[in-house]
């Protein structure tokens, strides 16, 4: 199942999810082992609270976690059992001119990091940064994240 | 304004001013090179934020990208899109051998020249119809997914908007050889400034 920017899905094992052509976007997954229960969000911008007009809330880290998780509690995942992993993140163009690109994919994992404490949702992995894509595919038989890197085809699970 | 209610006739103005522009960073690219360029015909896109990396070949498509900023008067994004193959020519016309891609510094510095002058022939032209100062930041470049590097596109974008306005324009020398190059450049203004982009449309 593609999950495209912007937008999060919820499924049962053995569903896998997957986002294609990550870059500075953030992949972030819940997981409820005990049931093969889980979600994936694709975010693009850091924090969404304070926003004045969120159209789409899911495109913010923060409140797309928010979002996916209350989806989760109510198709019966336990909330206690949730864990998360993500990655994604990378800055493409490095440069030192672009400031106002340069960095936002940190500050999404940043963000992402900050409200999975205040949830209490524990952090069992992630690959953030560097200047490469990733595609990343969520299989929810086993909660393994696989993190797939197309120009050099490599890949590491997380 | 709603970029879903977009009249025509500021969408049809959109296309004619990139082909204008574009038109000029074709002569460029044409003096360059000593091709012939020939443009096809400008599309504007108004799609929401998830579905951008398919209207540039697939997200997973590996692509030579450049990346710059539009500076000045009205603000946005340029993106140059190469296919893998045509990035290896267009590198090889410059440099004179053909060139792995990331090994070789020397590419990727023509690569970035290339959407330097590029930009800069469109931005002059585009400029003129608005009567705005339009600047181009240092290019960036970047070899990888199209979706992974579209996202810096959208971060911009998304910040105001859940749709991407984009002017692609589709422009390719030798096109029916084996040794042809083909390329995209995109548009993308940012939201707060759309105004400025439109106002060739409306002749204020």
């Amino acid at each position: 199942m593609r999950v495209g920017i912007a937008e999060y899905r919820t499924a049962r094992g053995p569903a896998v999810l997957r986002a294609s052509g990550l870059g500075s976007c953030l992949a972030i997954v819940l997981y409820d082992p005990r049931r093969a229960l889980g979600g994936m969000a694709h975010t693009l911008l850091p924090g969404g609270r304070g926003q004045d007009e969120v159209s789409n809330p899911v495109k913010f880290a923060d409140l797309a976690i928010e979002l996916m998780l209350k989806d989760l509690v109510g198709m019966g995942a336990e909330r206690q059992a949730l864990v998360a992993k993500m990655a994604g993140g990378a800055n493409m163009f490095a440069s030192d001119f672009l400031s106002l690109v340069d960095g936002i994919g940190v500050r999404s994992a940043h963000s992402a990091r900050e409200v999975l404490s205040r949830l209490q949702i524990p952090l069992l992995g992630e690959d953030i940064g560097g200047n490469r894509g990733r595609t990343v595919e969520f299989d929810l038989a086993t909660g393994h994240l696989l993190v797939h890197f197309a120009r050099d085809k490599t890949r590491l699970c997380l | 304004m709603l970029l879903d209610q977009m009249p025509d006739v500021q969408r049809d103005a959109l296309k004619e001013v990139s082909n204008i522009g574009v038109g000029h960073a074709a002569t460029a690219l044409s003096k360059m090179i000593g091709r012939r360029i020939e443009l096809f015909v400008p599309r504007v896109l108004v799609t929401p934020l998830a579905d951008v990396p398919a209207c540039l070949g697939g997200a997973e498509t590996l692509m030579a990208g450049i990346f710059l900023r539009i500076l000045g008067d009205a603000r946005g994004s340029i993106m140059l899109l190469f296919p893998q193959a045509s990035a290896s020519r267009l590198c090889g016309i410059l440099t004179g051998c053909e060139q792995e891609l990331l090994e070789n510094q020397v590419a990727v510095s023509s690569l970035k020249e290339v959407g330097n002058i590029l930009a800069s022939a469109y931005l002059n032209a585009l400029g003129d119809l608005i009567g705005k100062k339009l600047l181009p930041s240092v290019p960036c470049f970047a070899y990888d997914m199209a979706g992974a590097l579209v996202d810096t596109l959208l971060v911009e974008v998304g910040r105001k908007s859940d749709l991407a306005l984009m002017v692609e324009t589709e422009f390719g020398g030798e096109i029916d050889s084996d040794t042809s190059i083909r390329g995209h450049f995109f548009l993308i203004p940012d939201p707060e400034t759309y105004e400025a982009f439109f106002s060739v449309a409306t002749g204020d």
